[in-house]
């Protein structure tokens, strides 16, 4: 079994379902990653590469993401480099179901549910470009069935 | 991804196959938008085989749902995956937004009650 995966692929919105197929599997590989625990890093990998897509990469050539899985004995240890304009992701209040759907909340709810399902998050920019690290710790809650 | 379309009864059931993300989610969004265009606001999204869906799957959900109850319909959800369920979870919608087991039960769900959810529209419970 491998402990690291990664992939590169395009910035753009046709590359999430690669995104997401490489957690598939890296879990499949790990049967002591349970589902709800694969679904939580495939939904923080896909609306961070949807913030870096729409926002990272705004008014410049179109660049490129690269995915890092790193899957450790007590956790999963995720890294998004891009190299686009530099964008924090600062935790977001719970997004305000009352209000207007409009475009912000699509980002806002992204950046929440990241929040919701690591338990940490890790930002730096470099010279070698902007680095989004998560941390998903293993053994907790899962679903009985995926 | 695919979408299904087919009347039941006086629902539109729409069924989305594959995943929602912010590639596909304009999708789904033009078909129900199609489908309140077309007068049919009685709508039951089925994610029975939706293996994914992210914040701009639910951002359509959001907006299908606050416009079908401004016409006078609603939206039901039906047969969501634990996957799929746990985002609505997260996002606070089970209280909004009436999920059902199977696409009968939301299907008949419909025109019998409906949520009241200040913003979304008025509930009434027979």
């Amino acid at each position: 079994m491998r402990d690291r995966y990664s992939i590169c692929r395009a910035a753009e919105l046709k590359s999430l379902a690669a995104f997401r197929d490489l957690i598939d599997a890296a879990c499949q590989e790990h049967p002591d990653i349970g589902p709800q625990t694969c679904y939580d890093l495939k939904l923080a990998v896909d609306e961070a590469c949807t913030n870096i897509v729409t926002h990272g990469y705004a008014g410049m050539n179109p660049g490129s993401i690269l995915l890092a899985l790193e899957l450790e004995r007590h956790q999963v240890v995720v890294t998004l480099t891009d190299f686009g304009h530099p964008f924090e992701p600062c935790e977001p209040p719970a997004p305000d179901l009352k209000a207007e759907p409009g475009d912000g909340m699509a980002s806002g709810f992204g950046l929440f549910f990241i929040y919701q399902t690591m338990d940490g998050i890790r930002y730096r920019t470099a010279e070698d470009g902007n680095h989004l690290t998560f941390v998903k710790l293993l053994g907790g809650r899962e679903w009985t069935s995926s | 991804m695919d979408i299904v379309v087919r009347q039941v009864g006086q629902a539109s059931l729409v069924s989305v196959v594959g995943s929602v993300d912010a590639l596909t989610a304009p999708q789904v969004a033009d078909c129900l938008e199609s489908q309140l265009g077309c007068g049919q606001t009685q709508l039951v999204l089925d994610l029975g085989q939706t293996v994914f869906l992210s914040s701009a799957g639910l951002h359509v959900i959001l907006t299908i749902l606050r416009k079908s109850r401004q016409k006078g319909g609603d939206l039901r959800l039906a047969a969501a995956q634990p996957g799929v369920e746990h985002v609505l979870r997260l996002a606070g919608v089970t209280g909004i937004l009436e999920t059902f087991s199977t696409t009968d039960e939301a299907v008949a769900s419909l025109g019998r009650d409906r949520l009241d959810v200040g913003g979304y529209g008025q509930r009434t419970v027979e």
